[in-house]
């Protein structure tokens, strides 16, 4: 029915269910940035192996996964038409498996010798992330006719569950609890589904229809949001495949390539061609997510026939990290406004306060820059330097403030001024 | 599709008055924001009436639904219409950041309140209203002034 459809007063869910998702995800950025900046420091001494894995985690578990699910339980209603029953307690059932997962596993991951911990954060992690999928799939799975975003949504969701259980069978064998017979096969799969499945389709699909709702553009064509989403699920099933059989994945890692380049060059350009004259802060980061996304895809592409240096791959990496984040920044700078403008207002508050007045354009404009200084730190060094490292608290503490900001409007509005009532 | 294509037609026009009143303001241009405003609410403003006088009771009569979508859309128009009120405000006192600011809402709303139109509701009447009673809708609602 239609009543399924789109935001409205008594389907959005509250304030609070997005904002714990942000605000978690905002303070994992900050320890990240202070964990890196001792590490530069040689205040601590982990080896860069125990450091890789807490900062891709923390990255990619800590910031991005709160990040995505908390946007999840936002938008599920607006872009794909469906509603989850009690959203605040599922949200902070989710939320707090998440948190205390990714906890777990920072400390196995720094205390490499503890089994119990490698069992524990396979379970909260597993836990957390099955039951967000079961929330979201069940409502999605009931859609009779889908829109190439909520397609989109589905197909990230699902590319979600391999990398879940590649992910938990990773660490039960770092933990000791079972043997596989080729680590790195079983590693390359896991980050395969996480990055340019669960992540990267994602982005796409939401994509599909923000961008030319915020900013009034030309649509995507056709085969592009009819077809691409499907075509790199199947791929990357593919190349799952080809791994296992130690097959040759070349050509479909280079086609994997391809189609987000060319997907990332479609976005660049509807950008150009937006009829609303605004060049806030989240278009900038919207174009430079996507440039870093053709830097990363590139390198990605050469690096599927060519043997290439390790300083490229680090390239195609932050470069990767950084389109992921300039993506959610650009995201989290208009849901956030809106959304507590939206309640407010439906609440009965004449005096709601405007988007501006929550998180005025330029303290997102500040942001960018931050966020652009620290991306083009980090690709232009290949160690872990202060500067960098304490860059990313910055960013971060920026992202903390003005959510921190938002919700203090939220709560003095409430508390002074005058309610209508319908 | 013919009240999808009428109807769709009318919502881009729409997007196109209210970024052209948007960059006018930008550019610092009042006397020529205060034009494309007026043009943009009139439109619109027409546009809600349409609806709400003529489409939304056809739809109500042949589907029996009163309190489902349509329901839902008079609800929505009404948050709009205060929005554009403050719009209006904002434009007399040539405050362009509160304009501005206003605008952004104004346009989430409404590209939110059109794709569920475009996507289910018109979709809906095209399905439920008789061909001949589509065309005299269609008549009806060019006839509407506001």
């Amino acid at each position: 029915m239609f009543n399924q459809g789109g935001l409205s007063l008594d389907q959005a869910p509250p304030l609070s269910v997005v904002m714990r998702f942000f605000i978690t995800a905002s303070i994992f950025g900050i320890l990240l940035g202070l964990f890196l900046f001792s590490q530069s420091l040689h205040i601590t001494t982990l080896s860069s192996y125990s450091t890789q894995l807490i900062t891709v985690h923390t990255l990619s578990l800590g910031v991005m996964a709160s990040f995505m699910l908390g946007a999840l339980f936002q938008m599920l209603p607006v872009l794909a038409g469906v509603v989850i029953k009690t959203p605040t307690t599922k949200a902070m059932m989710v939320h707090g498996l998440l948190t205390v997962g990714v906890l777990v596993q920072l400390f196995a991951f720094g205390v490499t010798s503890n089994s119990l911990l490698y069992f524990l954060a396979s379970a909260y992690l597993g836990l957390a992330l099955f039951y967000a999928l079961y929330l979201m799939l069940k409502e999605l799975i009931k859609i009779k006719t889908h829109s190439s975003s909520s397609k989109g949504i589905s197909l990230a969701l699902t590319m979600l569950i391999p990398t879940v259980i590649f992910g938990t069978y990773l660490l039960l064998t770092e933990g000791g609890f079972i043997h596989i017979i080729d680590f790195s096969q079983i590693k390359e799969i896991h980050y395969s589904f996480a990055l340019l499945g669960w992540i990267s389709l994602l982005i796409v699909s939401v994509s599909f229809q923000v961008i030319e709702m915020f900013y009034v553009t030309p649509s995507y064509p056709t085969n592009i949001t009819k077809y691409l989403t499907l075509t790199i699920v199947l791929l990357l099933i593919l190349k799952m495949t080809f791994i296992l059989l130690e097959y040759p994945t070349t050509i479909l890692t280079a086609t994997i390539a391809l189609l987000f380049l060319a997907y990332a060059t479609v976005t660049i350009e509807r950008l150009t061609q937006r009829k609303r004259p605004t060049a806030d802060a989240t278009v900038w980061f919207w174009l430079f997510g996507m440039a870093l996304f053709i830097l990363s895809m590139t390198v990605t592409l050469i690096g599927s026939f060519f043997t290439i240096s390790s300083t490229l791959q680090h390239l195609s990496y932050i470069a990767f990290i950084g389109f992921a984040l300039s993506i959610v920044f650009a995201m989290i700078y208009k849901i956030v406004p809106f959304l507590t403008w939206f309640h407010l207002s439906n609440q009965g508050y004449m005096e709601a306060p405007m988007m501006h007045d929550v998180i005025h354009p330029k303290k997102a404009k500040i942001h960018f820059y931050i966020h652009f200084v620290t991306i083009v730190i980090w690709l232009l060094t290949t160690d872990i330097t202060w500067l960098g490292s304490l860059l990313i608290t910055i960013s971060f503490g920026w992202l903390f403030y003005n959510l921190i900001f938002a919700i203090k409007k939220y709560t003095y509005t409430q508390k002074h001024c005058e309610k209508i009532e319908w | 599709m013919i009240i999808s294509n009428y109807m769709r037609a009318e919502h881009r026009e729409c997007d196109e008055i209210f970024a052209a009143a948007e960059k006018s303001i930008i550019e610092g241009d009042f006397e020529q924001a205060e034009r494309q405003f007026l043009l943009f609410s009139e439109d619109t403003l027409t546009h809600f009436k349409k609806e709400e006088e003529a489409l939304f009771p056809t739809f109500e009569e042949v589907t029996g639904n009163t309190e489902g979508p349509t329901r839902m859309m008079r609800y929505e128009h009404e948050q709009m219409r205060g929005l554009i009120g403050k719009m209006a405000e904002a434009i007399e006192n040539q405050d362009k950041d509160a304009y501005l600011s206003i605008a952004e809402s104004m346009m989430i709303l409404l590209q939110q309140h059109n794709m569920k139109e475009e996507q289910m509701l018109y979709a809906m009447c095209d399905r439920a209203i008789p061909q001949d009673k589509k065309e005299s809708v269609i008549e009806t609602m060019k006839t509407v002034e506001l």
